[in-house]
C-alpha cells in the first residue's frame, strides 16, 4: 500500500500499541500529514477561526438575525495549499478513499460526543452527479454514527461571491425525521458560515435546543 | 472521414465527454461503429489504464447507480472512471490513409546515425521491435526522421511517447518542421484539445491510457526503466496503445539488461554526433559531507571545485541527493557566490533558472536529479555531491555525466563524483562510459 497523497511506499511504524491492539492501517505518510496545518491557537468560539473570541464573520451573523442560533463549535484545519489539494482531489476528482486521511482527527474531535451528528446534505441531483456525499463519507470513514435531518433545496452556494452567499434565502428544509434536543452539525468546509447558519436555523425552529458545529476545514 | 470517426479512432474515451452531440454518439453506437464498455470490468480491471490492484481499484457505495461500484485511482487525474462510467471505442475498421507526405528535414546524418536509421527502417518493415542504444548527445531524434517519413508514406499511424512533458514539448517543433503537412498531435497533462485524427501523436506515456490499439508504430523515448519500471502501468499503456502487430522502437542511453536481452534488433551509437568521446567521471572523496553541510560548512574539496569554476567563468550544476540537503547547502553556496540558485522538481521557475544559467546571469545551480536529462548548456561542468547515495543509480549517473561536453566546440568538461565511499553503481556508470568510449573508437 502506498500513501494515498504522494504515492510513495508507506513504512508502517511498529509500536507496542499496534502489537497489542488493532490499529487501522495508515493511508497517508507522515511527510504528507505534516503539510496539513491544524488549528491550534484559541479563537472564535463559534467557528474556531484563530484570533478574536468572536470572528468578524460570526459577529455579522450575531448582528443579523442569527444571535445564538449556534451555541459553539470548532474547525480542525486551516485551508492551506496541502488542504486545497486534498479538497480538490476528494470532492472534485471524487477520490473517495481520501476520506480516510482525516478519520482519526474527526474521531478524536467527536469522541465522548453525546449529541447526534448531523451531516450537511447535498441535493439529490448533485449527489447522483458526484456519486457520493463528501460529508457522509468523512463520518463513515471515521466510524461515527450520524443521522440526516435535512434536505437541500435548489439553491447552492458554489460559484457565488461573499455577499450573495450571505444573502441566500432558504437552503434547507426538514426531511421529516424527529429533531433531537442536542445535535452537532458537520460540514467539510466552513467559508462564510452561511450553510451552517441556515441549517441551524431550520433545526432550531423545529425544536433543537443546543446546536453546535464541527467543520473539518476553516477557510 | 467523419469528424467523430477521426476523433474516436484508436481512442478510448468517457462517453459523457466525447466532444460531439449526444445524438451523434448514440447514432454511431446504434450503427455498431462505436462499442460501449464499462469503466471498470466485472473482475475489477480499469478499462483505460488496465490497473487491477485492489490498492488502486477501490470499491464504494455509488449514489449514481445505487450499487457497489469500483473506481480507479491510478488514472483519476484524467477524470475519474468507475464501474458505472461508460467508455466508448470506435470499432469500425479505418480505411487506409496512405498519402504522400512532405519531408522538411534537410540535415545530414553521420555514418553511425545513418546505419542506425537504416536498421530501424528495416525492423519496421519486418514488424520487429528494435532498441536504439545511443549515448547522450548522439543525435537520436534525427535518426528517427527517415524511418518515420517512410512509415507515414505507407499510411501508418505513429506515436512517439516519452515519460516527461519537457521532452514532448521539445520534440513538437522539430516534428512540425520535419513533417510540415502531416497531422501532428502533441498530448501531455494540460495540453490544449486537438481535433481530428493525428497521424503522428507525440505524447507523454500517461496519455497513452487514452488510446487502444491505435498505432501501427510506436517509439518509446527514454526507455531506460523498461521493462521493470517503477510504474508498471506505463508499460501496459504502451502495449495497449499499440496494434497487436505494431513494432515498438525503444530508445535509451542506459537500457536495462533485460531490455537489451529481450529485443533482438539493436543499433548502438557510442559516440557523440561530432565524434568526441564522453567525459569520464572522476572520483573525489568527501567524507561526512552531510554532517558538514548540516553544521554550516561546505566541505573544502567541494568549495575549491566551485571556486575554480567561478574563476574560469564556467557554468556548473551541483547534483544533490535530496531536496532537504539542497535547502541546507543553499545559504552556504550563496556565501561563496550570490549568483548560485537552487531548483527542484516542484519549482515553478525551473525553466527560467536553467535559461539564466545558460545566459550567464547565474553562475551555477544546485539541483535534485530532476535536471539529469534533457538539458544542454555549452561549457557546462558537473559535480555530484554524495554520488554514493541510492538515488544516484547507474542510469542516473550516466545521464548526469552526459550533460557535459555536448557541443562540438567544447567537447570536454568536468564530471566529478564527490562521494563518501565508492558504490557499485558509481563503478558501473564509470565502466559503462569507458566501454562506450572504447567501442566508439573502433
Amino acid at each position: 500500500m502506498n500513501c494515498c497523497l504522494c504515492d510513495q511506499t508507506l513504512r508502517p511504524k511498529s509500536s507496542w500499541r499496534g502489537i497489542l491492539l488493532y490499529e487501522p492501517p495508515e493511508v497517508a505518510c507522515q511527510p504528507c500529514r505534516n503539510e496539513f496545518a491544524k488549528i491550534t491557537r484559541p479563537g472564535c468560539k463559534i467557528c474556531g477561526k484563530e484570533g478574536e473570541m468572536i470572528c468578524p464573520d460570526c459577529h455579522y451573523w450575531q448582528a443579523h438575525g442569527y444571535r445564538d442560533v449556534i451555541q459553539s463549535g470548532k474547525s480542525l484545519f486551516h485551508y492551506n495549499d496541502a488542504m486545497k489539494d486534498w479538497f480538490h482531489q476528494y470532492k472534485f476528482l471524487k477520490d473517495i478513499l481520501l476520506a480516510q486521511v482525516f478519520a482519526g482527527d474527526l474521531k478524536e474531535a467527536l469522541k465522548n460526543e453525546r449529541a447526534v451528528a448531523v451531516p450537511i446534505p447535498l441535493n439529490e441531483e448533485k449527489l447522483r452527479e458526484r456519486s457520493f456525499s463528501q460529508v457522509d463519507q468523512l463520518l463513515e470513514a471515521a466510524n461515527i454514527p450520524y443521522r440526516h435531518l435535512l434536505e437541500k433545496c435548489g439553491e447552492t452556494l458554489g460559484g457565488k461571491n461573499r455577499q450573495e452567499r450571505m444573502d441566500a434565502q432558504q437552503l434547507f428544509r426538514l426531511n421529516g425525521e424527529t429533531v433531537p434536543k442536542q445535535l452537532v452539525l458537520v460540514d467539510d468546509l466552513y467559508t462564510t458560515g452561511t450553510t451552517m447558519r441556515h441549517a441551524a436555523k431550520v433545526l432550531q425552529e423545529a425544536g433543537a435546543e443546543s446546536i453546535r458545529i464541527l467543520a473539518l476545514i476553516r477557510a | 472521414m467523419q469528424a467523430i470517426e477521426a476523433f474516436l479512432t484508436g481512442r478510448i474515451w468517457i462517453k459523457q465527454f466525447v466532444p460531439f452531440p449526444e445524438e451523434q454518439v448514440q447514432a454511431a453506437i446504434d450503427k455498431g461503429h462505436v462499442k460501449v464498455v464499462s469503466g471498470i470490468s466485472a473482475d475489477g480491471e480499469c478499462a483505460r489504464c488496465l490497473e487491477k490492484s485492489p490498492d488502486y481499484v477501490i470499491p464504494f457505495q455509488c449514489a449514481r447507480c445505487g450499487e457497489v461500484c469500483h473506481y480507479c485511482r491510478r488514472c483519476i487525474k484524467m477524470g475519474r472512471i468507475s464501474s458505472c462510467t461508460e467508455l466508448v471505442l470506435w470499432t469500425a475498421p479505418a480505411p487506409s490513409k496512405a498519402a504522400p507526405r512532405a519531408f522538411g528535414w534537410a540535415g545530414n546524418l553521420t555514418l553511425l546515425q545513418e546505419n542506425a536509421s537504416k536498421a530501424i527502417s528495416g525492423s519496421i518493415r519486418e514488424e520487429q521491435d528494435h532498441l536504439l542504444y545511443a549515448v547522450c548527445g548522439a543525435g537520436k531524434t534525427e535518426i528517427l526522421f527517415l524511418p518515420i517519413h517512410e512509415a507515414l508514406q505507407r499510411g501508418m499511424r505513429i506515436c512517439v511517447a516519452a515519460p516527461r512533458t519537457d521532452v514532448i514539448l521539445e520534440l513538437s517543433p522539430r516534428f512540425h518542421q520535419a513533417f510540415p503537412d502531416a497531422a501532428i498531435h502533441t498530448l501531455y497533462g494540460d495540453s490544449p484539445e486537438q481535433s481530428g485524427y493525428g497521424e503522428i501523436v507525440l505524447a507523454t506515456t500517461h496519455q497513452l491510457y487514452r488510446f487502444q490499439e491505435a498505432f501501427d508504430l510506436l517509439f518509446v523515448d527514454e526507455a531506460d526503466a523498461f521493462p521493470y519500471s517503477l510504474d508498471p502501468s506505463l508499460e501496459r499503456a504502451v502495449k495497449k496503445a499499440a496494434k497487436p502487430s505494431a513494432p515498438v522502437i525503444y530508445i535509451s542511453a542506459t537500457p536495462s539488461k533485460t531490455l537489451r536481452k529481450q529485443i533482438a534488433g539493436h543499433s548502438t551509437i557510442f559516440r557523440r554526433y561530432y565524434g568526441a568521446p564522453l567525459p569520464v567521471p572522476a572520483y573525489r572523496a568527501l567524507w561526512n559531507y552531510e554532517r558538514q553541510i548540516r553544521k554550516g560548512k561546505i566541505p573544502p574539496p567541494l568549495k575549491g571545485w566551485i571556486e575554480d569554476k567561478l574563476r574560469k567563468k564556467q557554468p556548473f550544476l551541483l547534483f544533490f541527493p535530496s531536496i532537504q540537503l539542497i535547502g541546507q547547502a543553499y545559504p552556504l553556496l550563496r556565501q561563496i557566490d550570490p549568483r548560485i540558485e537552487s531548483v527542484h522538481a516542484n519549482d515553478p521557475q525551473r525553466k527560467e533558472k536553467v535559461m539564466q544559467l545558460r545566459e550567464g546571469t547565474l553562475s551555477g545551480l544546485a539541483t535534485s536529479t530532476i535536471l539529469e536529462r534533457g538539458i544542454t548548456i555549452p561549457h557546462l561542468q558537473v559535480a555530484v555531491i554524495g554520488a554514493d547515495h541510492p538515488v544516484f543509480d547507474r542510469a542516473a549517473l550516466i545521464q548526469i555525466a552526459g550533460r557535459v561536453g555536448r557541443s562540438a566546440k567544447d567537447p570536454t568538461g568536468d564530471v566529478v563524483f564527490f562521494h563518501g565511499g565508492i558504490t557499485r553503481q558509481m563503478d558501473a556508470a564509470r565502466q559503462d562510459i569507458l566501454f562506450y568510449n572504447k567501442e566508439g573508437e573502433a
